[in-house]
């Protein structure tokens, strides 16, 4: 068979001493260089030597994780482009944002890019939420791992919400005054949240700093940190779930039942689920080629879909920021538009409760919902109530959405999009 | 793996790559090929036509094609228009076609200093077509159409001091003659029955006010204002005025160059500095300097100038002492003393005025006559107001408040007027309270003009 010249010129690279000082192993021939690639390369040993089949299987994970993890990694990319011209100035940011659009070459596409994989990310974090639900592979013993990624679904709203205020128009303004007056709903503490975000009571440079700092360093910091430690988990609690593992039976192994009169080598105190531990080996394949390859051509997809956007659609911008006046209505970022019609019928229900509810039902799932059945397969029979539970609320959550989204108008009135809305000017 | 599965690996790899491959090209492409750079080359290919030596040719052939912009900071501002606009300064561009054409240079509104956007308004950051000159979405300040260009020399200037806008002053004229103020503030001075107007022009296209003062309803639902009745040219003028108020702020250089020296501004500085403490015009004023009726027939310019920004250099041992005037305000002061002596100037003194006087002043200077009349005469509609659906007139106050009730009236105002039919909308306009915002000797005044409106032969016949 005919080698590839791009295959031949990457063996010839990889055995020579530079290529083989960097590489160690190169392209792999054999099974057992396919086992070594993986563990030797940095980038590569955060996955497994060989992979259950099930994995692989694009129709049962749809690859929605993995999705947003490429466009939480396009995000700093693009973020730290952005920021070599970005500075949160109120005086300065929003001529930033022209400049970037007229001056700096592809200045506009790398805003867009940034625009559009944050919105995308806010989606495909949902969807991977939907997908880890509708197959319940929250349960043990992945309920620790849902939890974290309740938490970077959470952190993603946050790195969002933040980077909203940043080009500083109109837009951003609002959204951010609108959201954060939803926080200010809160009883007791909500006004001290709200006064802790903006650095004063009212939108101004104070907030635009704190949102700056909180966009560019603390959230991502703190994602990075939680993704780590999602992909961890995935990797210590099994790979990805499927139907009957046997995972738990392993788990239940004490690292204090071993005897203490003796030293222990590392294979011996490693404990918990590993793809292999009670596999048949017809289930697994090599992880190099079958999985690193598919991961590849996911990242190439969703590059050019991110692309594609950015170049045909451009990223929102309105006027400057004018805090005495405020657009009718003045709209949350779409995300929360939900909230923002549930606070629509009572600032306290709709603000506060719901949510809360919500946030805390999510957190607590795996060990409110115990049980076992139904693992590894979507909307599986025996799960049939708390799929119903869980629709019936995202599809709640997706109505408000949408009639916040586009059937509110001035004043929070009703309104049919398709029908031209009354011009709004202000009153005397 | 077998061979088939890892080609059809391939096979997706090629296709997706050439695909982001793809997107990448057209995206730089996009970003590379920029409107402006066709202007450019535009005017490079005419340089180059022009050029009749080899020199000029070599000369034409180097200019770069690059973004040029005039950097403003203190207007806040980065002009790019010359990126396209690029033969403003070249006067061998006259009549040619936009965007080559040539802008006559303005002496005292170098580009350098002023760039474009102050006076045309429009996008100066945007290198595009469209977004430059305005005409987008989100963006509130299109470029002034040039009939009303007079307008952004009020942004700076005083309007009645600028003989290059005439327009801009008479347009002020209409606007202080029909009592705008009496509901609507601007520059602190005004009525709260409408909204300030400190930066209207900024935000309001010719087209909305020309609708607006015509028909206030048409484009503010539900607006108390009642339709305007301007002849054409002074409708013009004051929608000139209106766009000229966009609270545009020019510090530093830009502030020195503020003031227009003319007689005019020098004789309000004469009266606001003082002169007349020691100096008289007219046989109004000091003894203790000279009088000035004829000293500019006496002194030459220079010697005046000089005067001012140091009189001891030019009379030594004087007891006048050093004002620290700027060299404009020299120049208007010198101006005015000039202007003195071919004409008879009287100065409008408060201080010796009537308090009758001084009150129509006062009343002149906050609008009141936009909803009581020209003169206190009424007749200007209140749809459903008791007082025959009108804002009542006001030559009968003496006979219905004493000076203390009616002076209370004006501080307190009226929010609520009582409607003639109580089913139908209350009547919109309303008495503004005017207390913190009118002088309490200007309200001395006022109520002494008001009961001076009273007809004198219509006594009471008993």
């Amino acid at each position: 068979m005919n080698t590839p010249l791009p295959k031949r010129i990457w063996q010839w690279f990889t055995r020579t001493r530079v290529g083989r000082s960097i590489f160690r192993i190169g392209l792999p021939e054999s099974n057992l260089e396919r086992s070594q690639v993986m563990v030797s390369s940095f980038l590569l040993h955060v996955q497994p030597a060989k992979v259950n089949r099930h994995s692989l299987r694009a129709s049962y994970s749809l690859g929605l994780g993995l999705i947003s993890l490429y466009l939480f990694l396009i995000l700093i990319v693009t973020g730290v482009l952005l920021m070599f011209y970005y500075v949160p100035s109120t005086e300065k940011a929003y001529d930033i944002m022209k400049d970037l659009q007229y001056v700096v070459s592809a200045g506009l596409v790398i805003r867009n890019m940034h625009r559009w994989a944050a919105h995308l990310m806010v989606l495909f974090v949902l969807l991977h939420m939907c997908r880890v639900y509708y197959t319940g592979a929250y349960k043990r013993p992945r309920e620790f791992n849902w939890m974290i990624g309740v938490g970077l679904f959470l952190l993603t709203l946050g790195l969002s919400f933040t980077g909203y205020l940043l080009p500083w128009d109109q837009l951003a303004f609002w959204a951010i005054t609108v959201g954060t007056n939803i926080a200010g709903y809160a009883p007791v503490i909500g006004l001290k949240i709200k006064y802790l975000l903006l650095g004063g009571n009212v939108v101004g440079q104070e907030a635009l700093t704190r949102f700056y700092a909180l966009h560019v360093i603390v959230l991502p910091a703190a994602a990075l940190l939680m993704v780590a430690v999602h992909l961890w988990r995935v990797r210590k609690d099994g790979g990805l779930s499927r139907p009957d593992e046997p995972g738990d039976i392993v788990q239940q192994v004490e690292l204090k039942q071993l005897p203490t009169n003796k030293t222990y080598g590392l294979m011996e105190l490693a404990r918990g689920t590993t793809p292999q531990v009670g596999q048949n080996p017809e289930d697994e394949v090599f992880s190099w080629p079958h999985l690193v390859f598919r991961e590849l051509l996911l990242f190439l997809l969703v590059a050019a879909v991110v692309l594609f956007l950015s170049i045909f659609w451009n990223a929102p911008l309105e006027e400057l920021a004018n805090p005495i006046h405020p657009p009718n209505p003045a709209k949350a970022p779409w995300y929360f538009l939900g909230l923002q019609e549930l606070v629509s019928y009572s600032a306290f229900w709709g603000g506060v409760v719901v949510p809360g509810l919500l946030v805390t039902a999510l957190m607590l799932l795996p060990y409110l919902d115990r049980q076992r059945q139904g693992v590894g397969r979507w909307f599986a029979r025996e799960r049939v109530v708390a799929n119903t539970i869980f629709t019936v609320c995202l599809l709640t959550a997706i109505v408000l959405t949408i009639i916040g989204t586009l059937f509110r108008g001035p004043n929070w009135g009703w309104v049919v999009p398709w029908e031209q809305p009354p011009a709004i000017t202000e009153g005397h | 793996m077998n061979d088939l599965s890892v080609r059809k690996f391939y096979a997706w790899f090629t296709m997706l790559g050439l695909l982001v491959g793809v997107l990448v090209v057209i995206g730089y492409y996009r970003d590379e090929y920029r409107e402006w750079k066709n202007y450019q080359h535009k005017y490079i290919q005419e340089e180059i036509r022009r050029a009749s030596t080899p020199q000029q040719l070599a000369l034409a052939k180097q200019i770069p094609v690059q973004i040029r912009q005039i950097l403003l900071p203190d207007l806040n501002r980065v002009d790019r228009c010359t990126t396209c606009h690029l033969a403003v300064e070249d006067p061998s561009y006259g009549g040619y076609p936009q965007p080559l054409a040539y802008h006559p240079l303005h002496e005292q509104h170098p580009f350098d200093r002023f760039g474009c956007t102050i006076c045309h308004r429009g996008q100066g950051r945007a290198t595009t077509d469209a977004d430059a000159h305005g005409n987008v979405p989100h963006w509130d300040q299109p470029m002034l159409p040039l009939q009303y260009i007079q307008a952004s020399c009020g942004q700076c200037h005083e309007a009645a001091d600028n003989p290059a806008a005439p327009e801009l002053a008479r347009g002020q004229q209409v606007f202080e003659d029909s009592g705008c103020r009496g509901c609507h503030k601007l520059n602190g001075i005004g009525g709260v029955v409408g909204p300030e107007l400190d930066k209207v022009g900024a935000r309001r296209s010719p087209e909305w006010l020309k609708k607006h003062f015509l028909a206030p309803a048409s484009v503010t639902p539900g607006s108390a204002m009642p339709p305007q009745k301007f002849s054409e040219t002074n409708l013009e003028a004051i929608i000139l005025f209106m766009l000229s108020q966009t609270g545009e702020s020019a510090p530093g250089y830009y502030a020195s160059m503020k003031v227009i020296p003319s007689a005019s501004e020098g004789q309000r500085l004469f009266q606001q500095k003082g002169c007349i403490g020691c100096h008289s015009i007219g046989g109004q004023g000091g003894k203790i300097g000279p009088a000035l009726d004829d000293v500019g027939l006496r002194r030459p310019v220079e010697w005046m100038m000089q005067h001012f920004r140091d009189p001891q250099a030019v009379t030594p041992g004087t007891v006048m002492p050093r004002f620290g005037f700027t060299e404009t305000e020299a120049r208007a002061l010198t101006d005015f003393l000039m202007h003195l002596r071919d004409q008879k100037v009287a100065l409008s003194l408060p201080s010796l005025m009537s308090p009758g006087e001084r009150g129509r002043e006062v009343f002149r200077k906050y609008g009141c006559a936009g909803c009581h009349g020209a003169d206190g005469k009424g007749g200007v509609p209140n749809p459903n107001a008791k007082t025959a659906e009108q804002v009542p007139g006001l030559i009968y106050v003496a006979d219905g408040y004493t000076k203390d009730e009616l002076k209370k009236r004006i501080l307190n105002g009226q929010r609520e007027i009582t409607a003639l039919d109580p089913k139908r909308p209350p009547p919109p306009l309303f008495m503004a309270a005017w207390a913190g915002i009118i002088k309490d000797s200007e309200l001395d005044d006022l109520v002494a003009y008001l009961f001076s409106l009273k007809p004198k032969e219509e006594n009471p016949g008993f």
